[in-house]
């Protein structure tokens, strides 16, 4: 029983009703954009948006990419008062921890980019990550950095808040309904092609996360993105003993406590299993992660694995996000490719996603996130690599 | 004895290893629940509720049950302070009759933030992260190659793996959580093993399924195999009404695994089921069960064994809610049809309505489900030969619907030799929906939701503490689906995975969206099965050491 659109034709239809299609309909219904209709295939928190670990962080190799994190930090700290849901956003910090000294070398030179924004991270050494970690295993770790205000969300009621908000400023959201193409007979968008027949509309979004690639590639455009399958897991619930987000630089093994005392983290997975088994989990997962949190704390070897789940990252090569109109398919918008870290930079994001469909300027820099930087010869422009966690 | 085909790996024992239970004839309070700090006592009995968390030499959040209910040696301090026959945090449960909105509660002032998430970080969790280091690190993981893995040992279990000997199947391993290791004729006893993820096989593989479990141990076991038969049994559902986690509530697995042995820790239950379940709970108990209520009508056998023993019946009845805070002391009941409501005093309620099967390792390894309506459960779609809708993968005993023994032993063995020779056809029913009529128990909750729902809590969740109308809220508010219902009330995300909440949740959506429970869907069942511990999961991150049978 899927209902159909009430209208037939649109402004916008955006393509996801993850946490960057719900945000992107958000600011164009803010704006007073025209008629909007969110599409999904699945239900609501079905993609990455309801299976990630709630990480947000501000410490990042580039000054860009921080100034989003900033700006969508200061988002959350206002959903409760704005969407009226609770995310539960917990800022008691993020630790990177360095085994040896090329990986804290590395940690530096990102702090230093990161006090350059005004930001107040820190160098912290092996006794300071023992006092926020307590537990760790202190010869497992030689020092890292931290940054206080980085934290982590509940990310389902950030999901429920901005559904309700986008539908109480009437955006249409319809679950269940696929698009399968895009309608653009004089080389600009005019209509999406859907599960539930055409809609007509001037400006098509793809926030298709994971699927993003496929959605573009439907729209016969060439992009680079590819979906890479991430695991994580969750232990039994017990009493608070960890504050912050701890990231292991070596293998991104990444962990916090959420507000419920579960233990939810992940690591980068192994390169046979990225994109093999769909949604499903693997045993050489919850091996490798575990054993990677037993080197850390010995003494959990005892703690047990309540779940664990699956889900896709939208990777880009030079890791920063897709952002702005596809200067070869007019009216088609780029919001995906946002990797392990969309939900923390969703809020700012989404905002130049919509200034891009109301063909307002962007204060982005194109050749770091417009859609036609991959294809500008001889290109040799700063990468975004602190892909972790 | 229950007169199931026992259950098996990876459901939890009927009785308990070692030990006896208490003896004076009560339920023990061993926690408090996660939220409210409810008092609870053990219910299911067998490991899957999470009523009974004590902590044992260190080791945090173990399942009473499961190691004998041997107090002496437990700390039953879990989430209780200073002790769960008296909790000082108890008064949140008195002071939040509708419950703590987590959702949208506690947002204003800003200034509060902070604290606000300090206290609800405090109220979270049973028990503080274990401190202590094993002493030495768990071995390594082990591997068997084998033409076929049974995963149960129990009444259907047994009888697949001596049938597959006969007809000649070279190498059979059987696991089972409860059984000691040893070999029977020819088969590998994997004893004390709990079998955890089944992934969908691998067709390019010489032996496509590799079957994880845990031993005793703390080790993990591989099993790599050419086929799998699931014997893992079933287990007697819960039941929705408010107070519904009292202790005294409890299943009737639960009251035979409390009363073995030992004397039952109630003198005057009120045994809740209409047929073949509820008259071994009244055959168990002759003298200590007060009456008999059931959902719909009551079979003959019960009705006469009732009648014998002077017990009084009452067909035709919804439970509404237990009597007594700490305890129950009662039951109020209304005859069905907007009858008239009724007390009885009762010191427990032990629920023998339904039995459901496991389904976890037939969903995870990606075989079609059917939902059937008398059961209100899922099922796997099977052929007469128990293959599943996966390859390779069979269904046998109550797992696979099968509840009398004599005819799960046959079909168990019709499922060997068919493996055997090599023949099994697929299942030809591949409709989920086929049999999807409304059973007794769909009408037994359109009418219960219908009642005045009065003062107490009705926890549709025990693991979380989640309430009826958190679930009903949520689907006002257009939220639809078990799948986005768990993730916006954290129902069915608790330590039992859902074992003890989503049979009865599933009937509920069903009822709230108006569609079949087919269309409300099943969570996606994640491994593990059960909780496992890190030490073990670890183990297979190194070499295993492997065998493979002749
Ligand atoms: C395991 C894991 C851990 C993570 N941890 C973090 C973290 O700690 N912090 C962080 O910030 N980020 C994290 N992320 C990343 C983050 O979750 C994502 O970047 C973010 O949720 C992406 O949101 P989205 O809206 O773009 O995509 P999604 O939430 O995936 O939504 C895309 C939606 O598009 C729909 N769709 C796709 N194709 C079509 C079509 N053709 N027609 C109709 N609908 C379609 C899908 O059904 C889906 O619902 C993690 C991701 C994973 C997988
Ligand atoms: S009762 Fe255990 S998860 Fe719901």
């Amino acid at each position: 029983m899927i209902a159909s659109p009430a209208r037939s034709s649109y402004h916008t239809v955006v393509v996801g009703a993850g946490i960057i299609g719900l945000y992107t309909a958000y600011h164009l219904a803010h704006a007073g954009a025209g008629p909007i209709l969110v599409l999904d295939r699945g239900f609501l928190s079905g993609g990455a948006s309801g299976r990630n670990g709630g990480g947000v962080r501000q410490q990042w190799e580039t000054p860009a990419t921080i100034r989003l994190a900033r700006e969508s930090v200061a988002a959350y700290r206002r959903f409760g008062r704005e969407f009226g849901y609770n995310i539960w956003f917990r800022q008691s910090g993020y630790v990177f921890v360095a085994e040896d000294e090329g990986q804290l070398a590395r940690l530096r030179r990102v702090n230093a980019v990161v006090r350059g924004e005004g930001l107040v991270s820190r160098v912290i050494d092996a006794a300071e990550v023992l006092r926020l970690v307590p537990g760790i295993r202190p010869d497992a770790i030689i020092g890292g950095t931290y940054l206080r205000t980085d934290g982590i969300l509940y990310p389902f009621p950030a999901l429920w808040g901005l559904y309700e908000a986008v539908r109480a400023l009437g955006v249409e959201v319809l679950l269940g309904a696929e698009v399968t193409g895009i309608h653009a007979p004089g080389g600009r968008v005019a209509a999406v092609e859907t599960s539930l027949g055409r809609i007509a509309t001037e400006h098509c979004v793809n926030a298709a996360g994971g699927w993003s690639g496929e959605l573009s590639r439907r729209a016969g455009l060439d992009v680079p993105n590819v979906a890479t399958r991430h695991e994580i897991l969750a232990t039994e619930p017990l009493k608070p003993f960890l504050d912050p987000m701890v990231v292991r630089v070596s293998d991104g093994l990444y962990f916090s406590q959420t507000m419920r005392g579960e233990v939810v983290g992940g690591i980068a997975p192994s390169t046979t299993l990225a994109t093999r088994l769909g949604m499903g989990s693997s045993l050489d997962f919850l091996a490798r992660m575990s054993r990677g949190l037993v080197g850390l704390f010995p003494q959990f070897r005892s703690l047990r694995v309540l779940r664990a789940w699956s889900g896709y990252y939208d990777d880009t090569p030079d890791g920063f996000p897709v952002i702005g109109t596809d200067a070869r398919l007019p009216g088609f918008v780029h919001a995906n490719g946002f990797g392990g870290h969309g939900f923390m930079l969703a809020p700012a994001s989404a905002q130049r996603v919509a200034r891009a469909v109301l063909g307002e300027p962007s204060d982005l820099d194109p050749h770091l996130f417009g859609p036609q930087r991959f294809s500008e010869p001889g290109r040799a422009l700063p990468t975004e690599r602190l892909q972790l966690g | 004895m229950s007169g199931m085909p026992s259950a098996s790996s990876p459901e939890p024992p009927r009785v308990p290893h070692v030990g006896s239970p208490p003896r004076k004839g009560r339920l023990p309070l061993l926690q408090r629940s996660i939220r409210y700090h409810r008092p609870r006592a053990p219910f299911c009995g067998v490991g899957y509720c999470t009523n009974c968390l004590v902590r044992v030499d260190g080791r945090t959040n173990v399942r009473a049950c499961q190691e004998g209910f041997d107090l002496p040696r437990m700390k039953t301090t879990a989430n209780a302070w200073p002790s769960p026959s008296f909790d000082l945090l108890g008064i949140v449960d008195v002071v939040f009759p509708r419950g703590i909105d987590t959702l949208r509660g506690f947002r204003r002032p800003a200034a509060f933030t902070s604290l606000y998430q300090r206290v609800v970080r405090r109220l979270s969790g049973y028990d503080d992260p274990p401190s202590e280091a094993a002493q030495q690190p768990p071995p390594a993981s082990i591997r068997r190659i084998v033409e076929v893995a049974v995963v149960g040992g129990g009444v259907s279990g047994s009888a697949a793996a001596d049938a597959l000997l006969r007809s000649g199947v070279g190498s059979v391993a059987v696991l089972d959580r409860d059984a000691r290791a040893s070999t029977m004729s020819g088969a590998e006893m994997l004893g004390r093993t709990t079998a955890v993820f089944l992934p969908p096989p691998d067709p390019a593989a010489a032996r496509p399924f590799a079957l994880a479990a845990t031993n005793d141990s703390g080790q993990g076991v591989e099993v790599r195999a050419r086929s799998v038969i699931v014997a893992t049994g079933g287990y007697d559902a819960s039941l929705l009404f408010s107070g519904n986690d009292r202790p005294g509530v409890l299943t009737a697995e639960g009251a035979f695994a409390l009363s073995a042995p030992g004397p039952p820790p109630f003198n005057r239950a009120v045994v809740f089921g209409g047929g073949e379940r509820a008259r071994e709970v009244l055959a168990r108990f002759p003298s200590r069960i007060s009456a008999v209520a059931a959902p719909g009508d009551v079979n003959p056998d019960l009705t006469r064994l009732a009648s014998e023993q002077g017990v009084p019946l009452y067909p035709r009845s919804l439970v509404l809610s237990t009597v007594g805070r700490r305890r129950v002391r009662g039951l109020t009941l209304r005859t069905r049809s907007d009858g008239p409501s009724f007390r009885l005093g009762a010191d427990a309620i032990i629920l023998a309505h339904r039995r459901v099967p496991h389904p976890q390792l037939f969903f995870q390894a990606g075989a079609l489900m059917q939902w059937r309506s008398r059961a209100a459960a899922y099922f796997p779609i099977v052929s007469e030969t128990g293959q599943t809708t996966v390859p390779g993968l069979y269904a046998v005993g109550e797992a696979a619907g099968v509840s009398d023994p004599a005819a799960a032993v046959r079909c168990a063995q019709l499922t060997a030799t068919s493996i055997g020779q090599r023949n099994s056809s697929a299942p030809s029913s591949s409709n989920p929906h086929s049999l999807d009529l409304p059973g007794e128990l769909e009408g037994y909750y359109r009418e219960l939701l219908r009642q005045p729902r009065g003062s107490g809590k009705w926890i549709a969740c025990p693991c979380e503490d989640v309430l009826l109308h958190e679930v009903e809220d949520a689907e006002r508010r257009g939220y639809r689906g078990i799948e986005v219902i768990k993730r916006y009330t954290g129902l069915g995300t608790g330590l039992c995975q859902g074992r003890y909440c989503l049979p009865d949740a599933i009937l509920l959506l069903s009822i709230l969206e108006q569609r079949r429970p087919s269309e409300v869907g099943y969570i996606t069942q994640r491994p593990p099965v059960l909780p496992t511990s890190l030490g073990a999961l670890a183990s297979f991150a190194d070499s295993p050491d492997e065998k493979e049978a002749s």
